[in-house]
């Protein structure tokens, strides 16, 4: 450990602070020191695919049930369930005005959670993949700055984070409240990242564990954990999008009001008119 | 060393986590019509609590060696 050069930080001496350099596919690419412990790159992209292509395969067998009147077929009440529980979560948390959420907090939900569904029926999954996880914190940090810069303008977006707003001789203070809600904001991308790659490969970890115990008789007793590892599939997707609805909340507090409400607000929380189909 | 560490983890987050759950078989039992909510509120409770534990599991204990 040290530096470099004299002077120069190198990345290694940061990624030593946290042993995750090895999950992290950016780690093969330095000199070997620690290889990449998940997938390659390229195998990392098939699972990728596949997850793309069983949503896709979802929402096209849903897009045939659609109709004004009432939907048809499983796909499509599914989906009306997924839209009425995302929306559900987006306006009980961010307000009325949480409605132009939706679109973004669904494709989150689908993503992680087909991601987590197939790491169940396979030992690497894209969410098993730290690397992927990180992604997508980042784009959900990132879509929260945004829209927090959308709603208060890129100046009253950084000063949201000076807190409240104290006299002059306070300053100091100000700058310390500061510079713990940037660390605080740049943390949010490791907690989010690492609460999913913890529970998922640590599903994996786990199953490997217990079927250490079994090998012999060629019994794969990791398999029991599946109802354990499906209950955290579901809840770390539920998780991911609730705290990014929370993070939303905190920077639109009534930001964006004016413009946005034309006919948005109709309705009592189905979309059109459609109405639910009664539950077999 | 590394063993005792993850030990006295694993000892506070399963108290953490069995506190959550008491108190949400209390609230459970003293309003029955409420459950659903508590359920969420249960969950949403015990992912934080799990979050700490991970976190010492990779970042802490890793690093050790």
């Amino acid at each position: 450990m040290g530096a470099s050069e004299a002077g120069v930080v190198d990345v290694n001496l940061i990624m030593d602070l946290f042993s995750l350099k090895g999950f992290l596919a950016a780690a093969s690419e330095h000199g070997g020191e620690a290889t990449h412990h998940g997938l390659s790159f390229v195998g990392l992209a098939v699972y990728i695919i596949l997850t793309i292509a069983i949503i896709f395969a979802f929402l096209s067998a849903a897009r045939k049930g659609f109709s004004p009147t009432v939907f048809k077929g499983r796909a499509a009440q599914w989906s009306e369930q997924l839209y009425l529980f995302i929306e559900n979560l987006c306006v009980g948390i961010i307000g009325p005005h949480g409605r132009r959420y939706i679109p973004f907090i669904i494709t989150l939900w689908l993503v992680v959670f087909t991601s987590n569904f197939v790491s169940l029926f396979s030992s690497s999954a894209p969410t098993a993949d730290l690397s992927f996880d990180l992604a997508l914190a980042f784009i959900s940090v990132a879509y929260v700055q945004y829209e927090g810069s959308r709603a208060n303008g890129v100046l009253g977006h950084i000063t949201h984070f000076s807190g409240p707003k104290l006299s002059i001789a306070l300053l100091p203070i100000t700058l310390m409240i500061f510079m713990i809600e940037v660390l605080s904001e740049l943390m949010k991308n490791v907690s989010l990242s690492l609460r999913i790659f913890g529970n998922v490969d640590g599903g994996h970890r786990a199953a490997d564990a217990v079927t250490e115990l079994t090998k012999a008789y060629y019994i794969a007793a990791g398999s029991f954990l599946l109802p354990i590892k499906l209950l955290t599939v579901v809840v770390q997707a539920l998780i991911f999008c609730l705290l990014t609805c929370v993070y939303i909340s905190l920077v639109t507090s009534h930001g964006d009001d004016h413009g946005d409400i034309h006919g948005d607000d109709h309705g009592d929380g189905t979309h059109g008119d459609a109405t639910p189909a009664p539950a077999h | 060393m590394i063993g005792l560490s993850l030990g006295l983890a694993v000892i506070g987050v399963s108290l953490g986590l069995g506190l959550i759950g008491f108190s949400a078989m209390q609230g459970m039992s003293r309003q029955p019509e409420a459950i659903g909510k508590m359920q969420t509120a249960m969950l949403i409770a015990m992912a934080f609590v799990e979050l700490v534990f991970l976190l010492t599991v990779f970042v802490g204990a890793g690093s050790f060696k």
